[in-house]
């Protein structure tokens, strides 16, 4: 591949891990049987990707992240005790977790109840495989992987259905039917809105749309600013973090589908969940954020450090909102998916649609993007707000002071008081 | 409501282990699909039969008791039993007693409004942020409790008459500058949820209580404003010298969960103010006047009510010249004002009920006693 | 302007204007009323908005004075800012019984609910009366006096301070 920049080929270039890998596989092909060289290229793959990616960050944005600045955000220190500020605490969990006895209800489903774990953590690793770390390191080049990831990713919604409903409990059985309600229907604006970057960079590959973005010099989230919002509400939906964590609701239904599970196997969910929001801030970091270029910085520091470095803030966004945010209900989630982010997904999708045809039909350069980018930022703030408007969001008439009174004098009447 | 689909409703129990419970209490609720049809409160996890137990021990030693049952609230449980014997007794309380109870009474409201507000946040599904904020100024609260009773929680301060100790040294400057800090944490809270959409839609229109179930099912405190009827018996029967202090009532407009919360918030200010005026006009002389030990009030009875956190806190004390009360019976105001948990759950979902009772601001301890 | 505790014979004047022959006799602290007639009464003060307009229950217990309980009420009204208290008497020790006020006051449910389990006071008419603290089955009624002379065979942990006398008579006095 004639890359269009200065990476150079030699093995020891650490700015692509692609080299050193290449390197090596090459000599292997030398020795090996054809096949083989494929299993041991994906090893090779899957172990780099953990060295790089889900090491440090289970590691440190796990702990660090997750209940580290949790904590900070909740005035508390979160762990400092195990290791060095804390860092091997996910170690001694998952050492405790391990030793707890997994504990199968009497009137649970046994197999189905075993199984469900391995259900759920299965796609997590899936989905790595098509995220590219950098211009030649990604495992698996699928020219269509964005439906291979929007595909995989819907996976795990099965593992949680078949815990929630194999616990034999009430709670359980809440956590799988709100999980699985959710899921269909927040799959919907999420696809919507992934099709309008997919129709503006014109390739379903992921690592396509990285080479876009760099072609242009400009990320899809400027381009595409109501469609990052979308995925971002539909992901944290899907991914059941909080504003929408009513599968697991802590304060409602205990702890939804996990309720019966204890070790390891809730841990396996527990960790998995980490894991599946580190997939979804990879692959808004890949689509949104321009994946490993930035710039021309590419050309001086590793592309996968960029990749790494802007999913990790990119989940930083998920503690974030997990920190401070109530939850909705789920008729009032529903609402929001059905009649607000789908209505603004398609509305997005006309504006796109719109946009690529007057950029094909009239021939324009690809310094056209940078007036399309003003267009749509304007664009998405007219179109949340009077959508907004149009569904009945009133802020000005709820008075959030209550009334002060001097004296008890029993009932009186909200008069003028707007609600 | 029809639908092709047929289903039939099945009974849940919240509780009595559930986070939402806040401690051992059960709702069984029959739901069809989220939405509840019917709410039946289990209670008495935790009964000890106090009132039985009082009637064995003498009136000083009745005092722990009442720590015991509002455990969130032990001032002003202390003050509600204390001024029903010193009203069967006809026992003064000095004028330094009586400004040291206003202190420590409204201390107590803020933090029991502190963990009211955080709990009710946390049952929205704030995810432990605002309960975290709201038990990191609670702390300061009790300090202050810890420096003047020697506890934290069940204090065990007042007594017959006045208090059991004068306040130390550095209590008046440490309380004042807590006084200071004190309304940025409560516009801290404010900012973060009062603010907030989905908080609001949380809140607002669910667990409606409309001004004649309030009054009709005996509810008081927070519950009762929050329905927009101005009670306060600060206000409406002053005890302990609450005439001389400016304050306001605040009240609700419509009665739903929101406004029970806002309410809250802003009694915890009117507490502030309350609490500085007092230490400003902090009078001297004795904390308390000498009472026997064994104390034996006159043949009778009394009724004697505060405004505690939860809404009205009463204490019926008969006494038959004994050394012990003959009947001394608690009026719970969270007891009470779960009477309406029914009307406030039945039709919504569960996640409206766990709103609900979160906004009710139960206390296990006083419920079953 | 503080409270005004009404005295049994202004709430009985009242009571009887409105219910005539529903007063038993009143006393400095309550009025009595006939159990008969406790509902109607208790209807009547909560409806008369012109005159006591006593319109909050507060709170609703039961007292054991050895030869009959007394349930008290103590009623508010929070325009005219006064307080008023009620009382019945009910006879018999093996299945005392006066009628229900929840058809009055919805907050009595849960209070009649808890002087039936710790008096076993039978309040006739309320929709479920069940043992709300202590569990069905639970052997006597807890807060009457003479719990710990009666079958299960209960001892108290303290006995000094109550004295054995209290449980034999019934010394109570009130003052007018």
């Amino acid at each position: 591949m004639n890359l269009p920049f200065l990476v150079s080929d030699k093995w020891y270039d650490i700015r692509d891990l692609g080299n050193l890998s290449g390197a090596i596989l090459d000599q292997l092909d030398k020795v090996l049987p054809y096949g083989l060289v494929y299993v041991i290229a994906i090893l090779i793959g899957f172990i780099a990707s953990f060295l790089i990616f889900v090491l440090p960050t289970q590691l440190f944005l796990g702990v660090l992240g997750e209940r580290k600045i949790i904590g900070r955000i909740q005035s508390r220190y979160g762990p400092n005790r195990v290791g060095p500020f804390g860092t091997l605490q996910p170690i001694a969990d998952a050492l405790k977790l391990i030793q707890k006895e997994a504990l199968i209800p009497t009137a649970a489903d046994r197999w189905v109840m075993l199984i469900a774990p391995i259900v759920f953590v299965a796609p997590a690793v899936l989905l790595f495989a098509v995220l590219p770390f950098g211009p030649n390191m990604v495992i698996a080049d699928v020219p269509v992987s964005l439906i291979y990831f929007l595909a995989v990713s819907s996976l795990p919604v099965l593992g949680a259905f078949m815990a929630g409903w194999s616990a034999n409990n009430k709670y359980s059985l809440y956590g799988a039917m709100r999980i699985v309600a959710m899921a269909i229907s927040y799959e919907v604006p999420l696809v919507m809105s992934l099709l309008g970057v997919a129709l503006l960079s014109s390739t379903l590959s992921l690592q396509g749309m990285v080479f876009w973005q760099k072609d242009v010099h400009l990320w899809m989230i400027f381009l595409q600013p109501i469609a990052f919002a979308v995925y971002f509400i539909c992901v944290s939906a899907e991914l059941n973090r909080t504003p929408a964590d009513i599968a697991e609701a802590e304060s409602e239904i205990v702890a939804g589908y996990l309720t019966e599970y204890s070790g390891m196997q809730w841990g396996l969910f527990y960790g998995m969940d980490i894991g599946y929001a580190l997939a979804a801030a990879a692959f808004a970091s890949t689509v949104f954020l321009g994946g490993w270029s930035m710039w021309g910085l590419e050309e001086y520091v590793p592309s996968w450090l960029i990749f790494a470095v802007k999913t990790q803030l990119f989940y930083l966004l998920f503690l974030w909102t997990r920190g401070t945010l109530p939850r909705l209900r789920i008729d009032q989630l529903m609402a929001f998916a059905w009649k607000f982010l789908l209505p603004l997904a398609l509305l997005n999708l006309l504006i796109v649609a719109t946009e690529k045809v007057i950029w094909t039909q009239e021939e324009l350069g690809d310094g056209i993007v940078f007036l399309f980018a003003p267009i749509n930022i304007v664009a998405a703030a007219v179109l949340v707000y009077a959508w907004a408007k149009v569904n009945g969001y009133r802020p000005e008439n709820t008075p959030k002071k209550p009334r002060m009174v001097k004296d008890a004098t029993g009932y009186i009447p909200a008069s003028g008081g707007g609600r | 409501m029809t639908s092709a689909i047929k289903s039939e409703p099945f009974i849940l129990n919240i509780g009595p282990q559930h986070p939402s419970t806040h401690g051992v209490f059960r709702v069984k609720v029959t739901v069809d699909g989220e939405r509840i049809l019917d709410a039946e409160m289990v209670m008495g996890y935790l009964h000890r039969s106090m009132e039985k137990l009082a009637e064995e021990r003498t009136y000083t030693q009745n005092i722990p008791f009442t720590d015991r049952t509002d455990y969130l609230s032990s001032m002003s449980n202390n003050l509600g039993y204390c001024l029903a014997v010193e009203k069967l007794a006809g026992i003064d309380v000095p004028d330094r007693g009586q400004a040291i109870r206003v202190i420590m009474a409204e201390l107590q409201r803020l933090a029991s409004h502190c963990m009211a507000v955080g709990a009710f946040a946390n049952d929205t599904g704030a995810w432990q942020t605002p309960v975290m904020w709201a038990f990191r100024e609670r702390e300061k609260i009790l300090d202050l409790f810890e420096m003047t009773a020697g506890a934290r929680l069940t204090c065990n301060y007042m007594r017959i008459g006045g208090v059991a100790f004068d306040l130390p040294k550095d209590f008046v400057p440490m309380a004042r500058d807590l006084m200071k800090t004190f309304p940025a944490f409560i516009d801290d809270i404010d900012g973060m949820l009062t603010e907030n959409e989905i908080f609001l839609v949380r809140t607002r229109g669910v667990a409606v209580i409309s001004p004649e179930l309030a009054v009709n099912g005996s509810l008081a405190g927070p519950m009762l404003r929050g329905s927009g009827i101005a009670w306060d018996i600060r206000k409406a029967d002053p005890y302990c010298g609450y005439e001389k202090y400016d304050f306001d009532i605040p009240i609700g407009y419509q009665g739903d969960s929101f406004d029970r919360f806002i309410v809250r918030l802003e009694e915890m200010r009117q507490s502030v103010r309350i609490v500085q005026q007092a230490l400003d006009a902090l009078p001297g002389g004795p904390h308390s006047t000498q009472v026997p030990l064994a104390l034996r009030p006159p043949a009778g009875e009394a009724y004697a009510r505060v405004e505690g956190p939860r809404g009205e806190l009463g204490y019926y004390v008969v006494s038959d010249e004994g050394p012990s009360p003959y009947r001394f019976h608690i009026r719970p105001p969270s007891f009470i004002n779960l009477s309406v948990l029914k009307e406030m759950t039945v039709g919504g979902s569960v996640a409206d009920a766990i709103v609900a009772l979160g906004s009710v601001d139960i206390v296990v301890g006083e419920i079953d006693r | 302007m503080p409270t005004r505790w009404l005295t049994g014979h202004e709430t009985a004047e009242a009571i009887e204007d409105l219910v005539p022959g529903s007063v038993a006799r009143s006393t400095g602290v309550a009025c009595y009323l006939k159990p008969e007639m406790l509902v109607e009464a208790c209807h009547a003060l909560r409806d008369d908005s012109d005159g006591l307009d006593l319109v909050h229950l507060t709170n609703l217990c039961a007292v054991d004075y050895w030869s009959h309980f007394e349930v008290v009420y103590h009623l508010q009204s929070f325009y005219k800012n006064q307080f008023a208290t009620l009382k019945v008497d009910v006879q018999g020790r093996d299945k005392p019984a006066i009628p229900s006020v929840v058809p009055v006051w919805h907050g009595a449910w849960m209070q009649e609910c808890e002087a039936y389990d710790l008096f076993g006071i039978v309040f006739e008419g309320h929709p479920n009366l069940h043992r709300i603290l202590l569990w069905d089955g639970y052997p006597g009624w807890p807060l009457r006096k003479d719990f710990l002379s009666m079958p299960g065979g209960l001892q108290p942990g303290l006995n000094e301070f109550a004295g054995t006398a209290r449980r034999e008579a019934p010394p109570v006095r009130l003052v007018e």
